[in-house]
């Protein structure tokens, strides 16, 4: 029986339901051992308009069953994006979505409209979760109403799918979620990382420059799980399940959770082939259990 | 650049809690440079763990560390036969090229690490090597240098030069140096020309993480993982790439 791994989300059809989770993959252009069958498209490393420089080391620093991190979000901004890798993404088999962020609504929305058309963007992730940066980032994703104004100002400039990539650390993911569905939202990410804090005891001050950074693998795993499943229970758009997936057994938790597909991250760190290994861990557990098709696996979805 | 599951060969002790893990890598060890990387996955701690490759032996390569952490330590326990994932080669390494007569290498601690490689590749290219090695005293040193000179130098001046490495070494027309980022700073200061192997925490080992952030003087960082981790020792911003990182990782 052949299995169809194939998904519709949020206004694209993946080959896969795997996908690459933004800063765990760059730009695409330097990941090794790269089997690209597995790969139901990428989101790239998150871009502000202008170039950054990022946060200054240390900026990783491992934990238990997982890892802190604060880069900062350092990139080339937007012009060298647009000259330098987007003309290779024209040319891949699989679409990458751009992962944005901005220091006001006015700079989400003039940084859409500059990547809108550019052959090589298939689409675009709003980045309104990123712990690391001073301006911004989180702080749109803590608030219903500047989460929606965001999502507004990139909808109002692409035709292009337009998700939403949630932060974890709120009182209640569906009020978010719920406000950018109704912004024009194509889907949701659902998490980024947690905020997290490690102290050096022969120093005395936290390990990272940045004091805090995002949490990431499978310490935050059910964690994740929880609010993927909670954010899936307040829309009608599908969401993607991201935080902490090491092996196909756990993106089929995500998607049985109520999650249309899966990003892949930090994983990818510990093992290069981690995309290719879930993508055929789906695939198998679908053919043992007799499903033919990715939708057809049972959702365990009881709506709000 | 190859990920395989090498098995372990042997173990072998180069200093009190020091020792030298070889591991069989046949892809690796054919294609290796002085100065390059593998990171290996290793049971026990989340992360890959980075190393400089040691020295090649057929189509073994070696690596050499101390009991730091629940990775060196499940690494040194492990025995022939067992297996452990091994990325690489990674990174750019010291990129020697004939020119030079003569090359002053200058190792401080677990900065032996990428040495044993550069002696070999400065031999081959004509260069007559000079190792200086230091360490806090004689029992850390480590017992394997190579070299047409070897100077050791201790701080507690238990054996060789009273010191450290970088005030014991002679001039040369090349020089190669890998320790403690303070060591390097030193090593910045008197031979701005100098190939260094910096150490930085590390995340994916790939390019792809940004995690190995080192900064330059120039302004902005780059990667340790990927442009280095060998950089010409005036090019760094040593004032803020962290000196002492609270595990030690030699990459």
């Amino acid at each position: 029986m052949t299995v169809d791994m194939s998904v519709s989300v949020g206004g694209l059809r993946l080959r896969g339901p795997v996908l690459a989770a933004s800063g765990t993959f760059g730009y695409g252009t330097e990941v090794p051992l790269l089997e690209r069958r597995a790969l139901g498209g990428m989101v790239s490393k998150g871009i502000f308009l202008r170039p950054r420089a990022g946060t200054p080391p240390p900026r990783i620093v491992e934990t238990p069953s997982g890892m802190l991190n604060a880069i900062g979000l350092q990139g080339p901004g937007a012009d060298a994006l647009i000259r330098e890798y987007a003309p290779l993404w024209a040319s891949w088999d699989f679409p990458v979505l751009v992962n944005i962020n901005g220091e006001s609504v006015g700079e989400y929305g003039e940084l859409t409209s500059r990547l809108d058309g550019v052959p090589g963007v298939a689409g675009f992730e709003i980045n309104i979760s990123c712990p690391n940066v001073e301006q911004g980032g989180m702080y749109f994703g803590n608030d219903p109403h500047a989460a929606a104004a965001v999502t507004e100002a990139v909808r109002k400039r692409t035709r292009l799918p337009v998700w939403v990539k949630l932060t974890p650390m709120v009182s209640d993911i569906g009020v978010i979620a719920r406000a950018v569905e109704a912004a024009g939202a194509d889907a949701l990410c659902a998490v980024n990382t947690f905020v997290g804090m490690s102290i050096d005891l022969n120093a005395h001050q936290p390990r990272l420059s940045f004091r805090t950074g995002g949490l990431s693998g499978p310490a935050i795993r059910p964690l994740a799980v929880h609010l993927a499943h909670q954010a899936a229970r307040s829309v009608r758009i599908p969401v993607l399940g991201v935080g902490g997936i090491m092996r196909a057994e756990d993106a089929l938790e995500f998607l049985v959770a109520g999650c249309t597909a899966v990003q892949v991250g930090t994983a990818t760190f510990v093992n290069p082939r981690a995309i290719a290994d879930i993508h055929d861990g789906i695939k198998a557990h679908l053919e043992t259990h007799g499903f033919s098709s990715v939708a057809d696996l049972p959702r365990y979805l009881p709506r709000d | 650049m190859f990920l395989l599951n090498a098995p372990i060969v042997a173990t072998r002790e180069v200093a009190p809690g020091m020792a030298v893990v070889s591991m069989e890598a046949p892809e690796i060890a054919a294609s290796v440079r002085a100065g390059q990387f593998v990171n290996l996955g290793i049971a026990g701690p989340f992360l890959r763990r980075p190393f400089s490759v040691y020295r090649v032996d057929g189509e073994s390569i070696e690596v050499v560390l101390k009991a730091v952490g629940v990775g060196t330590a499940e690494l040194l326990g492990m025995r022939p036969g067992d297996l452990v994932s091994c990325l690489g080669p990674l990174g750019r390494g010291f990129d020697l090229e004939a020119g030079p007569r003569s090359a002053v290498l200058v190792s401080g601690g677990l900065g032996v690490a990428p040495m044993p490689l550069a002696a070999r590749e400065a031999r081959a290219l004509g260069m007559r090597v000079t190792w200086v090695h230091g360490a806090r005293s004689a029992r850390e040193l480590c017992s394997e240098a190579e070299g047409e000179e070897v100077i050791f130098a201790t701080d507690d001046g238990s054996r060789g030069f009273a010191g450290t490495a970088v005030a014991a070494a002679p001039d040369g027309e090349l020089v190669l140096a890998c320790g403690p980022n303070r060591m390097l700073a030193a090593v910045a200061e008197r031979w701005p020309e100098a190939r260094v192997a910096v150490e930085t925490y590390m995340g994916c080992g790939t390019g792809v993480c940004l995690g190995c952030a080192v900064p330059l003087k120039a302004g902005g960082y780059d990667r340790a993982c990927k442009e280095g981790p060998v950089y010409r020792a005036a090019a760094v911003d040593w004032a803020s790439l962290p000196s002492h990182l609270p595990y030690a990782v030699t990459a």
